[in-house]
């Protein structure tokens, strides 16, 4: 009985077509114009909090200016491949004034035991590229 | 001493100076949450950073056990009771506020809109 029952369920099911979907994705395949939308008609629910990465050549930028700015660097020395201790001449503690400088320009937070491994600058773009709410 | 350089000394000078970069590190964060006009922060960060300085050349490991514990007790005791932490990260307030929802779940928009209009 139930499973006959449930046959009967199976056959009558209605197939759900993805195509209006499809027609709200982009509204220019609308014919009659009614949805003459600019913005995407599905909303994922959390594109704001997940934020989007920035690209590395501004972030490089900003950190080699945030590095150059510092008081006991050379800004000429100061390059992508620059080691904070060996090639800039930096103490242990000036690598930990430069980290918290660049929390601070990007808004950032480091939690403690990666902080301290960052000891180049390239190590300090790939973190913050690849971190998704650096702003 | 005849231990001067084996890896067991270097290991605890290792241990060492990473507890002195953290807590530097918390300190000076503590400072800014402290002194939030910038050029208060400035003075309070340079007088920090002399202490520091002041203490770089011990060599002794219990002395300097000593110092880094001091350290720490006085960062206990001048903790700010309502610091500054960035939304997202945690014990901030936007901590786990929009968890990322189960994938495959979307809102459709239709307005009403039927697939024969």
């Amino acid at each position: 009985m139930a499973a006959v029952r449930g046959a009967l369920i199976k056959h009558l099911r209605v197939n759900a077509t993805p195509l209006p979907l499809l027609l709200l994705r982009n509204p220019k395949t609308i014919p009659n114009g009614l949805f003459n939308l600019t913005f995407n008609a599905i909303r994922r629910f959390s594109d704001e909090v997940m934020g989007s990465f920035l690209d590395k050549s501004e972030v490089t930028d900003r950190v080699l200016s945030v590095v150059k700015n510092f008081q006991k660097v050379d800004p000429s020395k100061v390059t992508p491949n620059a080691h904070l201790q060996k090639d800039l001449g930096l103490d242990s503690l000036d690598t930990v004034e430069v980290v918290m400088a660049l929390e601070e320009e990007f808004g950032f937070e480091i939690p403690d035991n990666e902080a301290d491994k960052i000891s180049t600058i390239n190590h300090a773009v790939e973190f913050i590229a690849s971190h998704p709410q650096a702003k | 001493m005849s231990g001067a350089t084996t890896a067991a000394y270097l290991a605890r000078r290792a241990a060492q100076q990473e507890r002195v970069r953290i807590l530097y590190r918390r300190s000076l964060k503590d400072t800014l949450n402290w002194a939030v006009h910038r050029h208060l922060f400035y003075q309070d960060a340079s007088d920090l950073r002399k202490k520091f300085e002041a203490n770089k050349h011990v060599e002794d490991l219990d002395t300097i056990d000593k110092m880094i514990a001091a350290g720490e007790a006085m960062y206990d005791k001048w903790r700010h009771p309502d610091p500054y932490i960035v939304p997202w990260a945690p014990g901030g307030s936007k901590f786990t506020r929009n968890p990322v929802p189960p994938s495959g779940i979307e809102i459709v928009y239709d307005y009403g809109k039927e697939v024969n209009d």
